[in-house]
């Protein structure tokens, strides 16, 4: 008889891997992905390439001759962090700049932490808003490149927050948010198209990779401090469907609020998490300096993540 | 449909075997009877080397004064020798071995097909039967159900569970034994029914086995005892852990660190009922049970579900049933989720034994661990609600005081966490060992608590 193996139960395991989940997030993003690359052309395509071969390369790099510990390229987190941070710079931000910030991402964010799973804060944001303040020139120059397919209405020009932010409710006015829904020209390359990252959305939670508490508490919480300062005054605040479609409410709630690591592992305190986000999301638009707040939002509480998680147990059986 | 509340998750079920009627073992040359087919402490042999003895007949009494049970030869011939023999982990135990000459059984065993269905009256009688008869909780824990179906004072038993979930992977003989033998199951029902004060019985079945659950609600109707009845349970594993089965059935929750009783409940397993049922309406005591010889690398032809006998080498089972097949990494003996890989095919069947489970390396050979990425899966399918990344932090750093706070002593090892861990982290491995460090602290804690109590006494005197 061959030789049998012989541990402890269970004896089976579930096909899911870090690396299949990670595949499934790369599956989510590629809708919008696609979407910024038609719209934005050679130089989304230049910065994406940057960023995920930079993200892989440094990881890889790092884990074999600092760390000297196997690579852990192959679980594919360093791919997410690469097309998340790509599509959260304005497509006409150069590619050097966007070297730099992968290796905030990677080397500071993720690897002086211990690696996957060991870091406080989510990478890409991390990179992202390292790049808002060391380069905001290159972070806030909103022209759009040209790309494969031309935006019948291509402009160089704020975004909608950027307006709304230097010309308050009039300039934006008129905004037809069925079109912004599919096509919101201006920002971030992964901010596009609202559609692109909603199917995102669905894919990730049909393949149960995340559950809906984080993204959803961080919709609602938007819609409704939104809806409270539009009340009070609408003649200064947008209405919250503006603040829902606008900036990277939907990129953020979805793809980085949601990073496994760097969020509460209860469903009670993912919706902390969720609120908080909101919360501080529209305070740092409407009383803050900057137009856009989620970034900071998300990465405030990132650190906060620990302490939820001190807190928040799910319930236990035969306990109260 | 019914289910429990908190956890679980969704192996595929791989029932390759469901349809595989249930054969009738033969007998090998020589038998080696385990003293340890229950929970407790091991039965003392009452037989010497050299006697002959029948099937059924007693050759080993309880231990006194502890919990243990009777047990019973499985076949009729020459006692040859009292030594110890190799489990299915390896660890010694006292074994009896028989010579099998013929097949003659006790006196007073009624072996006839018949269906005894009027219920004894005598409650203290009938459970002496059961005592008697050796019986087991079948369902894996195999504690002894005299004791089980004898609440202490104070307590009483609201609801009778039958466990015919079967929510482990691969295994079909309580499916089968539903299918074939449900008018005798019922019956065992009722004979519990009664034992526990006329308490209503629910027969919880796994909506996977449809067959099964039309059978046994069939001969509920037919045989129309008072307040029994089956519930289709949703498939999900562990649908047949106690706790969850409690939970699933009557909405209850069993307290940390207390019995099922305390939530008014006796669960016991169908193949406990029919072992019942043939105790006190045969007079046969538990020396048979039904096994499934089933795996992924087992053709579906080579797929069986035997009666089988106590004491038969499981790899005399395993060269009858054709060899252990190619491609076999791991035998288990009990499902893949929570039965034991067994490192000794020499070790013989004991009441307890469920299968024969050959599972591929693909499907059994453990992924190398990485790092937790805190996706929270574990703490998503612990039907316990425990947060099993935690434990596994805190048994890497020998906390035991926080262990305890965070309830390891309430993981019931069903390895819904390991199971569903994507970096593939051995995280039960770790926590039954901190488990069972925690137990010992708890254990040891009452124990002091309970002499300075009597010290206390003694003193006032």
């Amino acid at each position: 008889m061959n030789k049998l193996l012989v541990s402890p139960s269970p004896h089976i395991h579930t096909k899911a891997s870090t690396r299949s989940l990670m595949l499934d997030v790369v599956i989510a993003m590629l809708p919008a992905t696609v979407v910024s690359v038609l719209f934005y052309g050679w130089a989304e395509l230049l910065l994406l390439a940057v960023s995920v071969v930079s993200c892989v390369a440094l990881e890889y790099l790092v884990t074999k001759f600092l760390l000297r510990r196997p690579s852990t390229v192959g679980d594919l987190s360093a791919v997410v962090t690469g097309i998340l941070l790509a599509l959260n710079v304005p497509p006409a931000c150069p590619w050097w700049v966007i070297l730099i910030g992968a290796v905030f991402a990677i080397g500071v964010t993720k690897l002086t932490f211990g690696g996957i799973g060991q870091n406080l804060f989510n990478p890409a944001i991390a990179g992202r808003v390292f790049l808002l303040v060391s380069f905001p020139a290159y972070m806030t120059d909103w022209t759009v490149t040209n790309g494969f397919i031309h935006a019948t209405d291509a402009i160089s020009g704020p975004t909608l927050l950027g307006a709304y932010a230097e010309g308050g409710v009039e300039a934006i006015e008129g905004v037809n948010y069925l079109h912004t829904l599919f096509l919101n020209i201006g920002g971030s390359a992964g901010e596009i198209s609202a559609i692109a990252l909603l199917a995102g959305f669905v894919y990730l939670l049909a393949r149960k990779v995340i559950r809906p508490h984080i993204t959803l508490s961080i919709w609602f919480t938007v819609a409704a401090i939104s809806l409270i300062f539009w009340l009070a005054n609408p003649a200064k605040y947008p209405d919250p469907i503006f603040a829902l479609l606008s900036g990277g409410v939907l990129l953020g709630s979805i793809f980085m609020a949601t990073d496994y690591v760097t969020s509460p592992m209860s469903d009670k305190g993912g919706i902390i998490f969720g609120v908080g986000i909101g919360v501080l999301t529209v305070l740092i638009r409407y009383c803050g300096a900057y137009p856009e707040g989620v970034s900071f939002a998300i990465l405030i509480m990132n650190s906060v993540v620990p302490l939820i998680n001190k807190f928040c147990h799910q319930k236990k059986y035969g306990r109260k | 449909m019914k289910t429990f509340r908190i956890g679980g998750v969704h192996p595929h079920d791989s029932k390759i075997s469901r349809n595989c009627a249930t054969e009738v073992l033969p007998l090998p040359q020589t038998v080696y009877i385990s003293m340890a087919q229950h929970l407790g402490a091991p039965a003392v042999p009452c037989v010497a080397v050299g006697d002959k003895v029948k099937a059924g007949q007693i050759i080993a009494e309880p231990a006194p004064r502890a919990l243990s049970a009777y047990v019973h030869s499985s076949v009729s011939g020459t006692v040859k020798s009292i030594a110890p023999r190799k489990d299915i982990s390896g660890n010694s135990m006292t074994h009896i071995e028989i010579a099998v000459e013929g097949d003659e059984w006790a006196e007073g065993i009624d072996l006839t097909p018949e269906l005894v269905t009027a219920i004894p009256s005598d409650r203290a009688e009938t459970l002496r039967k059961i005592q008697m008869g050796g019986v087991v909780g079948l369902g894996g824990a195999t504690f002894p159900a005299h004791i089980k179906l004898n609440p202490p004072a104070g307590s009483k038993a609201e609801c009778l569970i039958l466990n015919g979930a079967e929510c482990e992977p691969f295994l079909t003989s309580d499916n089968r034994i539903m299918i074939e033998r449900s008018r005798e199951i019922v019956v065992g029902a009722a004979i519990m029914q009664m034992v526990l004060g006329g308490c209503p019985c629910r027969i919880g079945i796994e909506e996977n086995k449809p067959e099964a659950i039309a059978a046994m609600r069939s001969a509920v109707r037919e045989l129309a005892y008072p307040d029994i009845e089956v519930v289709v349970l949703k498939k999900k594993y562990p649908q047949g852990g106690e706790k969850q089965l409690i939970n699933a059935v009557m909405g209850r929750e069993v307290g940390s660190g207390q019995l099922p009783i305390s939530a008014g409940a006796v669960v016991q397993n169908v193949a406990t009922s029919l072992a019942v049922y043939e105790a006190v309406q045969k007079s046969k005591p538990l020396v048979t049970n039904t096994m499934t010889i089933t795996g992924d690398c087992l053709p579906v032809e080579r797929q069986h579900n035997y009666l089988f006998r106590i004491g038969i080498p499981l790899s005399w089972i395993a060269e009858y049933a054709g060899g252990v097949p190619e491609g076999a990494a791991k035998i288990v003996s009990g499902g893949p989720m929570m039965g034991k890989a067994i490192s000794n095919l020499d070790a013989c069947t004991v009441k307890g034994t469920s299968s024969l489970l050959y599972l591929s390396a693909k499907t059994t050979k453990r992924v190398d661990s990485s790092a937790c990425i805190r996706c929270g899966r574990c703490a998503q399918a612990c039907p316990m609600g425990l947060e099993p990344f935690l434990l596994n932090k805190l048994t890497i750093n020998k906390m035991l005081d926080e262990l305890e706070a965070n309830a390891v002593q309430d993981c019931i090892s069903c390895g819904s966490c390991q199971f569903s861990c994507p970096a593939g982290i051995p995280l039960l491995d770790n926590i039954n060992m901190s488990k069972g460090q925690v137990l010992g602290i708890i254990r040891a804690r009452a124990a002091a608590a309970r002499a300075a109590a009597e010290a206390a006494k003694a003193n006032q005197k």
